[in-house]
């Protein structure tokens, strides 16, 4: 029983890391209809940045967050303009490639600046607390306050402000949005920072208990794609939802079946849900 | 139109004969030949690619996973097996058709991005099965001494240049079942799929039974380029099915051309020479090749062959379009090609 | 071709110019074997996951070639210049392969180090026929001499020299039931079987296989915690330095309190920089780079330092590649040659005797058999014991 308590906390915390990096990536593609695999890259520099921050120019851990996920909003709408933008009207299989070439990329000049050595990013927070007679440590407690604040946060930002109420328009009606006035550059180019902006944060959260190296968002970037299927791509409760099942799954399969098992179980899911729903789980009808 | 496909001919004929002559120029340049090799063995598998991707328009990214499943049939029945290089080559087709067609069952109930991530996660899974079940494929360990093809006669086949005939054939097979497809009317149906699949199944197409005879087709052109890959390369590692590979058979095709006859052998060969030559920049070679990628989709994005495609067929236009004034006869265009811009671009 | 609408043809241009740029430089090859010349070859990963192994292995061979240069070379009374050519082959057998042919034939290589057991595996199908060359084969899984391949001499230790050491320890101490959580690499997955067949072979109990991918995983909690919720003894960890600090420390934070065995690719030096050394405690691995009394290992200590990099200690990937290049070199000049891979390899034993004192660092071979192992007599493991202390025991290679 210990061992359950102690392996779903394992999953929660895990699930949130996936929640926040999936989110972004369902907006996007909920706004502009692109599955960027550049995501994961995005994240890997997320990490390096709030490494940047608290390692290198000595700001506390929430601030180099915070930081990082400013400075990494910035490359996100950089992408969206210099890659996506002139791509808006090819198919789905150039911005594939388009991002492909853009991971590359970012994989080579991380490396090119920080070299190809682990990284061990310390986080102040450190201690364990005991909850329901298991030991779980305060980092793993943090990650997943801060992944249901964030995401309140975000709930809020799109359904009670003019920018986020904007997202969501032209996610649910591009045609629509753009008749009532919406400027639908302007809500690309938010996307694109807030999309970058939650994957620092999850990177942020998650580097403390990892390594931080060049290919690290290669791992994340497969399970937060199976993430926003089962979620169904563009819906934020599906990615939540998702995100946190894919965590726990994970976690129990690892224990309960084998380590293997762990690994693969987003894409058995994934291919499972998908054969029986070939639109994913919770995809909005409106979209089409 | 007979001057359009003159200039097209003469491209081919060009690509192959430099194919045909490569090993007496490469006399003891070894190492170029056996990235010719390898090249050719990727292109077959590009071909495949090409027929789902290029025709149907369905961006598959298992297609590494395939290859994957031919590299290791090919690898495990002539070592483990002892099987001959032609049996364990049947077998090889056989088998990742198979997989290919009951994949495509229901790969292909998703459509668009859903197809895409649906396949590449297939791929990751075939991707895990090879390099974890150590009791048949010996996981990362490898496989050693994967077979050579059994002499014919005087061919004998360790020769590096004789396989490279050998390989040369199968390519020749694969490029002429594409032209064959590209002017068929099973062709012509995949295109129609490609641009509209409601339009299409509205002009009576059953586009269901295309797509699932595309998808089968081209799982089994990418599993024989992987039995082919694990006979000249002698061994083999669980990276021979990685997603990694997907997104450079991808990227072959879109540099040569979707939908081209040719592009896949261009596309193949030009990248890798491209990544030898940029060897001496080693680990940041990617901070210009990714730019490049990108630029490439953005400005270029129906491939080289695409272009010269396009290109004869403007100069072939205008040159008629001049002939018709000439002789006074009222403008007109030019019935629609398949490779016209309309669709090429799309 | 058509003379219009040059907007439509720039990217062309721009691609064929790209394209006959590469075909050209292709096709030239090294060709300045004159002028006493030496290249050694090198292929392994500078780009992804393996990047900083690669980055270590190609040091060794850089620091060992800028000695020898300083010292002078001479082949059969002439001069030479040592030189490395690296290409990266991102950890691909087939690149590795590719990569080596093309050292050979454009670099004139007759040695290419090769740092992986899948690109080892890979060149040996082409360096006895195809092409002819010397493989340096730094990887200690020991099938790679097992092939009967005379042109591959084997640089590091076999693993499964370490196994009757580290099972005589643990099971002194009374270890019975054996833990598995190494990396599912080909490496965890070679020590795994060893570890399991000779563990049960002495008498204890192997528990089930929690071997993860240690690249491939966000998470080590939930792995680790179901290897400790069989209460073993003592756990079979290992794959990069790094990762396994971590996995260690999460083992630790659990509150495991029993001993490590750590697969050789891990390093106590290393680990002791990424985790709280205390973790490290009652766990046995390979001896720690510094702690040889060799005669060349404080210069080299401190030439890492200086001249590659201050942010991770000299490590066994670094230094033993380091001897290898001293040797080989070495062989050269007893051979006469610098182009007869036969007579290079036929010359390894006789040179072990020969090389310099500054090349020898970390247990240099005193003898190399007829497969091509290197077998030094002064090996040692090293066991850090639960006040984190170490001592050392001797290893002998198998």
């Amino acid at each position: 029983m210990t061992l359950f308590i102690q392996q779903f906390f394992n999953g929660l915390s895990l699930g949130g890391v996936y929640c926040l990096a999936a989110i972004g990536l369902t907006l996007v593609f909920g706004v502009l209809r692109i599955p960027n695999l550049a995501h994961g890259a995005l994240y890997m520099v997320g990490a390096y940045l709030t490494y940047f921050f608290l390692t290198s120019a000595g700001v506390p851990y929430i601030l180099a967050i915070a930081l990082a996920a400013l400075v990494l909003a910035g490359i996100g709408i950089g992408m969206e303009r210099v890659v996506f933008h002139p791509l808006r009207n090819a198919p789905h299989t150039h911005h594939m490639i388009a991002a492909a070439g853009a991971m590359f990329f970012l994989h080579s000049l991380v490396q090119a600046i920080w070299g190809a050595d682990f990284r061990r990013m310390e986080s102040p927070i450190t201690g364990r607390v005991e909850i329901l007679g298991t030991q779980v440590s305060w980092q793993r407690v943090t990650i997943v306050i801060t992944a249901v604040v964030v995401l309140i946060a975000l709930t809020w930002f799109i359904k009670k402000t003019v920018h986020g109420q904007s997202i969501e328009a032209v996610e649910q009606d591009r045609v629509g949005a753009s008749l009532v006035g919406i400027n639908p550059n302007r809500v690309s180019m938010l996307t694109f920072g807030l999309a970058a902006a939650l994957v620092a944060v999850a990177a942020g959260l998650v580097a403390p208990i990892n390594l931080i190296y060049p290919t690290m968002g290669d791992v994340i970037m497969v399970k937060v794609f199976a993430i926003i299927i089962l979620g169904g791509l563009g819906s934020i409760p599906g990615a939540i939802v998702g995100g946190f099942t894919l965590g726990l799954a994970e976690a129990m399969a690892t224990t309960y079946v084998s380590a293997v098992a762990g690994e693969v179980i987003a894409f058995v899911v994934l291919i499972l849900v998908l054969a029986i729903r070939p639109t994913g789980l919770l995809t909005k009808a409106v979209q089409r | 139109m007979k001057l359009t496909f003159s200039i097209r001919g003469v491209g081919a004929l060009l690509v192959a004969a430099a194919l045909l002559f490569a090993p007496l120029i490469l006399a003891e340049q070894n190492y170029l030949l056996r990235v010719l090799i390898t090249g050719i063995t990727y292109a077959i598998a590009v071909y495949g690619l090409n027929i789902i991707l290029g025709f149907t328009g369905q961006l598959s990214l298992a297609h590494g996973g395939f290859f994957g499943i031919g590299v290791y049939t090919m690898g495990l029945l002539t070592t483990d097996y002892d099987w001959s290089f032609w049996s364990a080559l049947l077998a090889a087709i056989v088998l990742t058709t198979v997989v290919g067609f009951l994949a495509g069952l229901l790969a292909l109930r998703t459509r668009e991005a859903y197809f895409a991530i649906f396949t590449m996660a297939l791929g990751l899974i075939i991707y895990m099965v090879i390099s974890r079940w150590e009791d048949v494929t010996h996981a990362y360990s490898g496989v050693l001494g994967v077979k050579l093809p059994e002499d014919i006669g005087p061919l004998d086949f360790s020769e590096p240049a004789t396989y490279y005939y050998l390989l040369l054939v199968f390519l020749a097979a694969a490029a002429y079942v594409t032209y064959t497809l590209r002017v068929s009317n099973v062709g012509r149906r995949l295109l129609a799929i490609r641009t509209s699949e409601d339009l299409a199944s509205s002009i009576g197409i059953n586009v269901g039974l295309n797509k699932q005879l595309a998808f089968t087709a081209s799982a089994g052109f990418a599993g024989l380029g992987g039995a082919l890959f694990a006979s000249a390369e002698g061994f083999i590692g669980p990276n021979s099915s990685s997603i990694d590979l997907t997104f450079e058979l991808l990227m072959f095709l879109l540099v040569g051309g979707v939908a081209t006859v040719m592009g896949p052998i261009v596309g193949t060969l030009l990248v890798l020479m491209l990544f030898e030559a940029f060897q001496d920049f080693q680990a940041y070679r990617f901070i210009l090749l990714g730019p490049v990628i990108i630029a490439l989709v953005i400005y270029a994005p129906q491939g080289l062959i695409g272009r010269l495609n396009q290109l004869t067929f403007y100069w072939k236009r205008r040159r008629a379009a001049a002939q018709k004034t000439a002789a006074g006869a009222p403008e007109q265009n030019s019935p629609a090609d398949p490779h016209d811009e309309k669709t090429e671009v799309r | 071709m058509s003379q219009k609408s040059r907007s439509t043809l720039r990217p062309l241009i721009a691609l064929s110019t790209v394209s006959l740029l590469a075909l050209t430089s292709c096709g030239n090859g090294g060709g300045d074997g004159e002028g006493g010349t030496i290249t050694i070859g090198v292929t392994g990963p500078q780009s992804g996951g393996g990047a900083l192994y690669g980055e270590n292995v190609e040091a060794g061979i850089r620091l060992a070639i800028d000695e020898l240069n300083e010292q002078g070379v001479t082949i059969d009374g002439e001069e030479y210049t040592v030189e490395m050519r690296a290409l990266d082959d991102e950890y691909q057998p087939n690149a590795a392969a590719t990569n080596a042919q093309r050292l050979v034939e454009q670099d004139d290589a007759s040695v290419v180090f090769v740092p992986h057991a899948g690109g080892i595996h890979a060149a040996q199908e082409i360096n006895t026929s195809r092409s002819e060359f010397l493989i340096g084969a730094y990887s200690s899984d020991r099938q790679i001499v097992e092939r009967d391949n005379e042109l591959t001499f084997m640089i590091p230790p076999t693993f499964a020299s370490y196994s009757e050491p580290f099972i005589e320890l643990f099971q002194d101490q009374g270890a019975e039931r054996l833990g598995l959580l190494a990396t599912a690499s080909e490496y965890g997955q070679q020590w795994t079987t060893m570890m399991t067949q000779d563990w049960e072979g002495a008498g204890g109990e192997v528990l089930s296989n929690n071997n993860f991918d240690y690249g491939a995983v966000s998470d080590f909690a939930s792995a680790v915690a179901s290897a400790l919720s069989e209460e073993p003894d003592v756990i079979l960890v290992g794959g990069p330095s790094q990762t396994t600090a971590l996995v260690i420390e999460e083992a630790r934070d659990q509150g495991y309190e029993g001993g490590f065995m750590i697969m050789d690719q891990a390093k106590f030096e290393e680990m002791e920089l990424f985790t709280d050394p205390e973790n490290l405690n009652n766990s046995a691995g390979p001896k720690p780079v510094a702690e040889f009394d060799d005669p060349g290992t404080d210069e080299l200590v401190e030439r890492f330092a200086e001249e590659i990099t201050e942010e991770r200690p000299l490590t066994a990937e670094t230094s033993l590649n380091f001897q290898a290049v001293a040797l080989v070199v070495k062989a050269m000049e007893v051979a006469g040659t610098h182009e007869d891979p036969t007579a290079i390899r036929e010359a390894l034993p006789e040179a072990a005797t020969e090389v310099d004192d500054v090349f020898r660092v970390s247990g240099f071979p005193d003898v190399v058999t007829d497969e091509g192992l290197l077998i030094s007599d002064t090996l040692e493991g090293a066991h850090r014991d639960s006040e984190g202390n170490y001592e050392y025991f001797p290893v002998e290679i198998e």
